[in-house]
């Protein structure tokens, strides 16, 4: 069978961009109601989309006085999601730092259950001393301390759905969905990851990327076919290019200035202070990726930028544009297909995980007009043709019986 | 007022049945019936279905997903998820609960049991030596109600020509240090339309909780049979000392029902027992009851159908079809902030 492109949108709040939720003709608190969330979902399921995802953590983002944040539950958005569609998979962001194994496993086992088999965890570890104290700790545990629990966390969680025997669901056990982007994010992709949400600015690393986790999961004896890559893909469509470019614009210049700098500054761990807009950030500010502390896919992507473009810093402010470092694609329905086709063709992509720029409209663009042209093409399916979130991403039901635990390293 | 009615139930998959005699306490009911008990439970007039976590007779799943649920297909009906201490930590407990709070328009609360701790929590526990489910459980409860008062609705603007979505200075971090938490905030998301959830506390028939343990935190304490004689006098005065009154506490007396005994043809049942437990709360200055039915999802909902409407006084029927919230419902006022 040929390979098929898989698209989930990322409701993540107001959307993608920092000015977001400022957007004309946009609610500007619309994301803390549930509605915001259960009106997308349907939406996505009329698209035939395999999954709505939502990212989250746990604790308030002290930038939160300038721009709209995480603020309800996933598996309590997620089961209520459930009751009001039928096919849509559903996956959420669960911490391995912050969550009790036990009490998650039985919580996300039964979620599944729920929901008829659609749903998809995915795994985080966690950044930032903000969380961590709300769980009673100082600063947050090490990058590898992090994913060293989290390999044996996850793990415990599936050894614990493949023991049920009552309240299993039609797809056997959840999705495992994996985002980290460093060396230790990646083994545990390869190692457990089903779904891999990958952050990629550019198509050759990207290709390369996929192969690396593929060629890893082989070697944790796992088939590559079995890993599902899809990175984050920003979305600005336009009914012509000059008016996805207009779209584009008005979104920097919606952009909260503050927000941007003190985000940027907190997620390299850097200070900006003193730095004026007009000047290129001094490659020496930032240590290597693996040192750095927090999310170190970001990191990594914007020290590429850095090196590579030399941008002074209000450049690289609005080329992030308050995003998470996810690329960003601007133009008309054809045009975004077309970067769609050429990642998915080329083995840099088996899909896409759809961050659009504002929500709901952006992503009522995407659906409405993006999707039908995919499926012009021939890439994007036109009905659903299973009931769980395995049967649309083409996984088939987990192998029956105990769940055999992996080595930490694979074998060589 | 008439008695205020919730009722337990627990959603999953029933044990294969044992070898000899029934099954003990209520019995899974699954999913579809469980929606069909909460289609008659709302429309029987009862505040709030109360969520199981553990029962005897089968897998019960998570009451946060199961309410979460139910609340998507039936709203204007409490939801009372069952959450342990156990395996919990209490700022992921406050944000799952306050969640389906504001998802419910504030139709939401949260029985929280007794029991240990989680093993987020254990490892940096300030007081690792300290113990007691009792003493854990109001230090818990304290922290929840805490949590869901740390992000105050009004602080939630959303001025887009100024650029302000969250006025910050309203937003204050709880700082708790306490024996087995140490918790900052504060909480990620505004508080409920009706204050902050509900916490019910459940003295069950056995000793693990006392009124003095729940009396800061509680707004509903449930009393099995055995305990229910003197359990006014003594919540009234463990309030008093807490520095609340007697007016801001639901107090509940459990009742396990046989549903298949109210079939057709049960209407005297039906009328005996209702009679029996009027004089009950009567006799206890109970605020009304807890229904526990112990069979199929059709027996539950005979027994919400056959008994609600005896239970309750028909010239109490409200004007307004349902109360906003799950605090109206249940007679309570809206909670002052939580002192420091």
């Amino acid at each position: 069978m040929s390979r098929r492109l898989h698209l989930n949108v990322n409701i993540l709040n107001a959307g993608v961009f920092g000015g977001s939720w400022r957007f004309p003709g946009t609610d500007g608190t619309a994301s803390y109601t549930i509605e915001h969330y259960t009106s997308i979902a349907k939406k996505a399921e009329q698209a035939k989309l395999d999954a709505v995802f939502l990212a989250d953590g746990p604790s308030l983002d002290p930038q939160i006085r300038h721009r709209t944040s995480n603020n309800l539950e996933p598996t309590t958005v997620l089961a209520r999601i459930a009751a009001q569609t039928e096919r849509i998979g559903l996956i959420g962001t669960l911490s391995s730092s912050y969550n009790d194994p036990v009490e998650l496993a039985r919580r996300l086992g039964d979620l599944d259950y729920v929901s008829g088999g659609r749903f998809g965890w995915n795994v985080v570890t966690t950044a930032g001393a903000v969380a961590a104290r709300n769980f009673g700790r100082t600063s947050e545990p090490g990058h590898a301390l992090r994913y060293r629990r989290a390999a044996e966390f996850t793990e415990q969680v599936v050894a614990s759905w493949a023991a049920r025997t009552a309240l299993v669901s039609p797809q056997g056990r959840p999705v495992v969905v994996q985002a980290g982007g460093s060396s230790d994010g990646r083994r545990l992709a390869s190692r457990v990851g089903e779904v891999i949400f990958s952050a990629d600015q550019d198509i050759e690393h990207a290709r390369a990327f996929r192969a690396e986790i593929r060629e890893g999961a082989a070697a944790f004896g796992r088939r590559p076919e079995d890993v599902v890559v899809l990175p984050g893909l920003s979305t600005v469509v336009g009914g012509t290019e000059a008016e996805a470019r207009a779209r584009r614009e008005l979104l920097d210049e919606i952009l909260p200035g503050e927000y941007a700098r003190n985000r940027l500054a907190g997620q390299l761990g850097i200070s900006l202070d003193g730095l004026s807009d007009d000047e290129p950030i001094p490659p020496e500010l930032l240590v290597a990726p693996d040192e750095a502390g927090g999310s170190q896919t970001f990191y990594r992507v914007v020290k590429t930028i850095i090196e590579t473009e030399r941008p002074t810093l209000g450049r690289l402010l609005k080329k992030l544009s308050g995003g998470g470092g996810h690329r960003i694609v601007v133009g008309t329905p054809e045009q975004i297909a077309d970067d769609i086709e050429l990642w998915f063709r080329t083995g840099a992509a088996d899909g896409f995980n759809v961050m659009p720029d504002v929500l709901p409209s952006g992503f009522d663009d995407f659906a409405d007009h993006v999707v039908p042209e995919l499926r012009r093409r021939g890439l994007f399916r036109t009905d659903y043709e299973g009931t769980t979130l395995r049967d649309h991403l083409g996984l088939g039901l987990p192998d029956a019986g105990p769940y055999e635990l992996r080595p930490l390293e694979p074998a060589l | 007022m008439s008695p205020v009615i919730q009722l337990a139930l627990a959603v999953g998959e029933p044990a294969a049945p044992p070898a000899a005699g029934p099954a003990r306490g209520p019995v899974p009911v699954p999913l579809t019936g469980a929606v069909a008990v909460a289609a008659a439970a709302r429309e029987a007039g009862i505040a709030a279905i109360r969520l199981l976590d553990e029962v005897a007779a089968g897998h019960a799943l998570d009451p946060t997903v199961v309410a979460a649920y139910l609340a998507g297909l039936h709203d204007g009906l409490g939801y009372i998820a069952e959450v342990p201490t156990t395996h919990n930590a209490p700022y992921n407990t406050a944000r799952r609960v306050l969640s389906l709070d504001r998802a419910t328009g504030g139709l939401a609360g949260v029985a929280l049991r007794a029991g240990g701790g989680d093993e987020v929590s254990r490892a940096t526990a300030p007081a690792p030596r300290a113990a007691g489910p009792a003493a854990r459980w109001a230090e818990y409860a304290h922290v929840l109600t805490r949590l869901w008062e740390s992000f105050p609705r009004a602080a939630l603007i959303g001025d887009q020509q100024a650029g302000v979505v969250v006025d910050d200075a309203l937003v204050r971090p709880i700082g708790h240090e306490g024996a087995f938490y140490r918790v900052a905030g504060p909480l990620d998301g505004p508080s409920s339309v009706q204050g902050r959830p509900v916490v019910v506390a459940d003295l069950g028939d056995l000793d693990v909780l006392d009124v003095t343990a729940v009396a800061r935190s509680a707004d509903v304490v449930v009393v099995g049979r055995k305990r229910a004689a003197g359990a006014d006098a003594a919540l009234t005065e463990a309030l008093r000392r807490a520095g609340r009154s007697r007016q801001e506490v639901a107090l509940l007396g459990r009742v396990e029902i046989a549903g298949d005994d109210l079939g057709p043809g049960g209407a005297a049942t039906a009328a005996a027992l209702a009679g029996e437990l009027r004089d009950w709360a009567g006799e206890h200055r109970l605020d009304g009851f807890e229904l526990v039915p112990t069979g199929s999802a059709d027996a539950v909902v005979t027994a919400v159908r056959a008994l609600t409407p005896r239970l309750t006084d028909p010239a109490d029927a409200p004007a307004s079809p349902r109360p906003l919230t799950l605090r109206a419902a249940l007679g309570l006022p809206e909670p002052a902030a939580v002192a420091a």
